[in-house]
């Protein structure tokens, strides 16, 4: 398997559309990476890159310390899993496995071991003489996968390999992958613009925005400590809640003013407000839905956290409830247990959990307090 | 026998589309001239009344006169009157042999589909359609041919298609609008590698046009301060606020950005162009105007 490394990459179109801007990054061996991100913003382009499918217009990219940038796609000792990939349909299992590696003159032999082994690491074994057609969604899936496997590659490449899977496969075939992960030791560069996909595949995460690399960090680092406004927002479902909130010094005493509602910022995180001289300024508190609290202990224990409202929307799902209301013309969502007595309509009370607030800066969008 | 390099040239390109092996006796360069001129002669009077891949080509360049077409379709048993679509393909680089076996495999001999290559870089996929398949089915066969060159031939192609037609008389103008849909997208789309050839919208119009026409409209719409270009960030932005139909709310949900700092981008386009991008005309005039300027950008690049 293989590292890489990617230094100031870029990507211009000749119609001038600047798709990839500055993207470093260092990639481990046998590490799991995910590239994530609304679409447009660069992750898949980056990706054909790597692969060699896109010109790279600046910087420089290396696999094992060689510069690859001018590398033929087949050179780079990749392989690829692409969205809509496609069976050959009068072809066995077997076949089409091998067929990648028929078309490269690789010996008989060889390709049997190959296949072979790739088979029992995908559980296709059974399944080998049966053509496309006699197969379900997650088999095809995992077909395609071995024809990747076979060519037994440096790094193999994942573009929104499940997006054409429903959802329940999709969940399936997540696991199934992650098990390939361990299995192999391979290198996978994953894209997907699923956030839920990326948290639970990736061991680190690079979110990415118009092209530019937001923040690169492990799953939780990203969820508990987000460098920015896009990031926190972009990571996390339902998404965190964000108000525009006044700074007020006074003396060792900070607080932030929501409308009619004053917080009081804990000690761990008013250090940062008093030293950036956020004082009367505005700033973006966020607070993630788990965070808001309804339950009595939590409000008594929280008297200067605690933020009124009437609930628009009651959610059931299940193992938990989702409340929606609007704080000072912005809508909130709290997510809370199903025993709650709370219902649409109710004059509610919640209380934030203040050490898990975050503060952003309102011209910058970049945390203050993280 | 010793013959010139050309005469074994003909000999074996004659033994290969026919299985014929020839000798020719030639006491004279005169002679072994002529034996060479009917040779080809023969190659190609064979070609066109046998080869299938032949008889496509020149049916895909409009070499055919249609009374030819109706003669030779039936003697090589392609039917004349079936709803078909045409692909192009094009690769990066000279046409690596994996990619039309791949494509041979992808679409068998059973289903009707010829594969015709046509220069070292493209090549044709002429399908029959379905009565039940729709456009989207098409744009996604596509799309799975793209991923497929991608994945199983690591190579980076781009392909456009023509509309449904129905005769094979239609393959040459169904080629001209695969043709136009690829130097179109490659024009406004360039990000892209499916090109079909319905959804080329204004950009087809704009290419049409002549250039002196196009500085002409940026000057009506800007003036005489024609802005190169929108920084990327502002581009970005506005690009998906014109997606979204002018809505904000979506666009800011989408770009994970506050309302007020939408609103405050629109204005500065609005400063910077006098256009007030909320308001449709305006929008439609910007939009237009963006995608003229990435033209005359493109065409001054090149």
């Amino acid at each position: 398997m293989a590292s890489l490394s990617l230094k100031g990459i870029e990507k211009v179109y000749p119609n001038g559309f600047h798709a990839v801007k500055d993207f470093n990054l260092d990639i481990d061996d046998k590490e799991f990476i995910i590239f994530v991100g609304p679409s447009g913003c660069g992750k898949s382009t980056t990706l054909r890159m790597i692969a060699g499918l896109e010109d790279i217009s600046g910087g420089v990219l290396e696999i094992d310390g060689k510069k690859m940038n001018d590398v033929e796609p087949k050179d780079r000792d990749i392989a690829m899993v692409f969205q809509n990939y496609a069976l050959y349909p009068h072809m066995t299992v077997y076949d089409n496995m091998a067929f990648g590696l028929k078309l490269r003159k690789v010996p008989k032999d060889e390709i049997d071991k190959k296949v072979r082994e790739a088979a029992r690491i995908l559980d296709l074994e059974k399944l080998l003489d049966r053509k496309p057609k006699a197969l379900s969604g997650g088999q095809r899936q995992r077909v395609a996968m071995g024809r990747a496997i076979v060519r037994n590659p440096k790094v193999f490449l994942m573009d929104e390999p499940l997006s054409n899977l429903d959802a329940k496969l999709r969940v399936q075939m997540r696991i199934e992958i992650s098990k390939l992960h361990e299995n192999l030791g391979a290198t996978i560069i994953y894209v997907t613009h699923d956030q839920t996909e990326a948290m639970t595949l990736g061991t680190r995460i690079v979110v990415m925005k118009d092209g530019v690399v937001q923040q690169v960090d492990t799953p939780q680092n990203l969820y508990n400590t987000p460098c920015n406004l896009f990031v926190a927002g972009f990571i996390g479902s339902p998404q965190m809640n964000f108000m525009d909130a006044v700074v007020k010094v006074s003396g060792t005493d900070v607080t932030l003013t929501v409308g009619q509602h004053v917080l009081k910022v804990p000690a761990s995180k008013k250090q940062a407000l008093i030293n950036g001289g956020y004082d009367g300024k505005t700033v973006v508190l966020g607070i993630r839905p788990e965070d808001v609290h309804d339950s009595q202990a939590f409000i008594s224990n929280s008297p200067d956290s605690v933020i009124k409202s009437k609930i628009k929307v009651y959610e059931l799902l299940g193992a938990e409830v989702f409340l929606y209301f609007d704080v000072e013309g912005t809508q909130m969502t709290a997510r809370v247990n199903p025993r709650t007595t709370l219902r649409t309509g109710d004059d509610a009370v919640f209380a934030l959990d203040m050490e898990k607030i975050h503060i952003f800066d309102k011209e910058t969008e970049l945390t203050i307090t993280n | 026998m010793d013959y010139s390099p050309e005469l074994d040239h003909a000999l074996k390109t004659l033994r290969q589309i026919t299985g014929l092996t020839m000798d020719v006796k030639a006491d004279t360069l005169e002679e072994e001239e002529q034996a060479l001129r009917q040779i080809q002669c023969l190659c190609s009077a064979y070609q066109e009344k046998y080869n299938k891949t032949h008889f496509l080509q020149g049916l895909i360049t409009g070499t055919i006169a249609s009374y030819d077409i109706l003669e030779r379709a039936p003697r090589l048993h392609i039917t004349k009157d079936e709803k078909r679509v045409l692909f192009l393909l094009k690769t990066r680089g000279t046409l690596d042999e994996a990619v039309p076996e791949i494509l041979k495999n992808l679409f068998p001999a059973r289903t009707k589909s010829y594969l015709v290559p046509l220069t070292e870089c493209s090549i044709v996929i002429l399908r029959p359609m379905k009565s039940c398949e729709t456009e989207e089915d098409i744009v996604k066969i596509a799309h799975t041919i793209v991923d497929t060159l991608n994945m199983e031939a690591l190579a980076s192609v781009q392909v456009a298609f023509s509309s449904g037609f129905d005769t094979l008389a239609e393959c040459s103008a169904a080629y001209k609008s695969a043709y136009l849909a690829l130097k179109v997208g490659n024009l406004f789309y360039s990000e892209q590698t499916v090109f079909p050839y319905n959804r080329l919208g204004v950009g087809r119009l704009i290419y049409q046009l002549p250039v002196s026409l196009c500085e002409g409209f940026l000057h009506e719409v800007f003036g005489d301060e024609i802005p190169d270009a929108l920084d990327e960030e502002t581009n970005s932005t506005v690009t998906r606020f014109l997606q979204n139909n002018l809505n904000i709310a979506e666009t800011s949900r989408q770009l994970h950005m506050h309302r007020n700092t939408l609103i405050y981008r629109l204005e500065q386009v609005e400063k910077q162009t006098g256009l007030d991008l909320r308001n449709f005309e305006d929008a439609m005039t910007f939009k237009i105007a963006s995608m003229v300027m990435n033209y005359l950008q493109t065409e001054r690049n090149s």
